[in-house]
Order: C-alpha cells, then sequence, then structure tokens
C-alpha cells in the first residue's frame, strides 16, 4: 500500500553520516517535490516506482529524470527487501538550488544497517570497482546474492550516495546536479 | 522451421517482446518486476535452446527500447551470456542492440561486454 501526500516543511539533519564520494554537494536540503509513505505490499514498489519516475519525467529534466527513476527504485527496493516490516518506508524526491534527489527512509536491524554502511564504503572508495564485482559475482552466481542496487545508483547513473543513521531509522539519498 | 520464431512469447504488464526475425528478438518498456525470471528467464532460456537447434550463428537482442529495468533483470542479461558463453557445441553470438539515449544502458552493457566479450556483441542506435 502506498500514500501519496503534501509533504510538510524538511525536517532537521539526523545524527550519523556517511556515503559515497560526494561529488554533487553535502547533505540535500531542499524542497519536498513528494513523499510516499508505503508498506511492503503486493505492487508497493512497482506503483511508487512508476508515480516517482513519470512525476520526475514531467518535472525534471530527461538525463536527470532517467537517473532518479534508477535511484528510486533501487532504494525502495533495498529498503522493502532489507527493512523491518513494522515501519512505513518514506520516498521523497527533493530539490535545492543546484541539486536534485531521492530520498528513502526505513527502520532496520544493527546487523542491516553495518551491512548497508559497509557497502556505502565500499561505493564511496572506488564506485567503478564495486560495481564490476557485483556484476562479477552475478556471472558467477556469488553467495551471499549480489548487491548490484546500490552500485548501479552510484556507478550507473553517478548519483552521490549519503547514508544518514539514527538509532534504527535509516535513511539513504541519492543526488546529482539538477 | 526457424525454431527460434516459433518460441512462446510470454505477456507483461510492462515490457512488449516480439521476435521480428529468425534471430531477432526486441523488448520494449520497463522491466520492474520484483522477480522478473519468473517470466523472461525461461523465455530468455528458449530462446537461446532454440537459437542452439537452429544452429544461429548470431541472435540480436535488441533492448534500446528498455527504458528502465531492475537489477534482477539484468542479471536476466547475464544469465543468457553466461549460457551462451558456457555452450560449446554451438555458440553464437549474442548481439545487444541498446540505444545511447538510455542511461542504464550505456554502463551495463559496456561492463557485461568486458567480462564476456567472447561471446557478447554491442550495438548503438540512436
Amino acid at each position: 500500500m502506498a500514500l501519496f501526500e503534501r509533504p510538510p516543511p524538511p525536517a532537521a539533519a539526523p545524527q550519523t553520516t556517511a556515503g559515497s564520494k560526494s561529488r554533487d554537494g553535502g547533505t540535500l536540503s531542499g524542497r519536498t517535490l513528494v513523499r510516499v509513505i508505503c508498506t511492503a505490499g503486493s505492487g508497493a514498489l512497482e506503483y511508487t516506482h512508476a508515480f516517482i519516475s513519470a512525476y520526475a519525467a514531467d518535472h525534471l529534466r530527461g538525463a536527470v529524470a532517467q537517473r532518479l527513476s534508477v535511484g528510486a527504485y533501487e532504494l525502495l527496493s533495498n529498503a522493502l527487501n532489507f527493512g523491518s516490516v513494522s515501519s512505513d518506508i518514506v520516498l521523497e524526491l527533493i530539490e535545492a538550488d543546484t541539486l536534485v534527489g531521492v530520498r528513502v527512509s526505513n527502520e532496520a536491524i544493527q546487523a542491516r544497517i553495518s551491512m548497508l554502511s559497509e557497502h556505502l564504503l565500499k561505493l564511496r572508495s572506488n564506485a567503478e570497482q564495486t560495481f564490476m564485482e557485483e556484476l562479477r559475482r552475478s556471472v558467477t552466481g556469488g553467495i551471499p546474492r549480489p548487491m548490484l542496487g546500490l552500485a548501479r545508483v552510484s556507478h550507473e547513473v553517478g548519483l552521490t550516495l549519503e547514508l544518514q543513521i539514527q538509532d534504527r531509522r535509516v535513511t539513504v539519498t541519492a543526488q546529482c546536479r539538477r | 522451421m526457424s525454431r527460434f520464431a516459433a518460441v512462446s512469447v510470454p505477456k507483461s504488464e510492462t515490457v512488449a517482446i516480439q521476435l521480428t526475425a529468425p534471430n531477432q528478438v526486441k523488448l520494449s518498456g520497463t522491466i520492474t518486476q520484483k522477480d522478473p525470471s519468473s517470466d523472461l528467464a525461461g523465455f530468455f532460456k528458449a530462446l537461446h535452446t532454440a537459437a542452439v537447434a537452429d544452429k544461429l550463428t548470431e541472435v540480436r537482442a535488441d533492448v534500446s527500447g528498455l527504458t528502465f529495468v531492475n537489477s534482477s533483470a539484468i542479471r536476466l542479461f547475464v544469465d543468457w551470456a553466461t549460457w551462451v558463453k558456457n555452450e560449446r557445441s554451438q555458440r553464437y553470438t549474442l548481439r545487444f542492440i541498446t540505444s545511447r539515449n538510455v542511461t542504464w544502458q550505456k554502463t551495463s552493457f559496456a561492463a557485461l561486454m568486458s567480462l564476456m566479450k567472447e561471446v557478447l556483441a554491442i550495438e548503438q542506435v540512436t
């Protein structure tokens, strides 16, 4: 199930941050264009992604909209796959003066948060190499399952990833220049 | 009769699939299903098996109209290339027709090409 609503003003910045190399500025703070609140369930990923993609295509440059479409899908997919089922997942499309991005927040257990932090550090160190490693693991059927999603976001469509952690709440932002 | 052309095409809400020649399949739209393998993996495997049976030297997969795919779908293309690579008796070239205007295609297929260059070819259209 997904709920589409008019967003309130931007929230204060959470506590802990980490993320991929910041080619496109620090923490994205600006106007929330769209906020979607969803819970795990049939169609939550596909319908929300379709809505966000259509909105981005209508409001942003074509190439930027395509990049954010990939970001929105992979971030939401991760939240649905790895997040706690008991809490809401919030997806926002945010624009600032020079930046635009998609932000997804969810709750997760500590082991998942640690895995995500580690993966983002690898991406920060070398996004292309990490992407190739994950693709190679897809070829060889690697265990654990290849984590291609965030590598695509960082390398394939070149979005800067930022991670913020507050207790069990994880917020990942994927952003680029407008 | 071409076995390739006789392969049954799955129906999907988001992706249109056509067999446009005895060695060509065209996909357009988006692949966003959480597990696209339930529909598409069997179809790609059937195309591969038919291509081997038909003794094709090249199979063309036109993905230029695929504007978005998730990472599970990328793994399907990886799987297809792996089947070709592992084929001993009748290996063919798997040629992906891609669009230079679709962001995800540029990086993903270039990366896949670097891992499987002995069986893959990439052709860019506008």
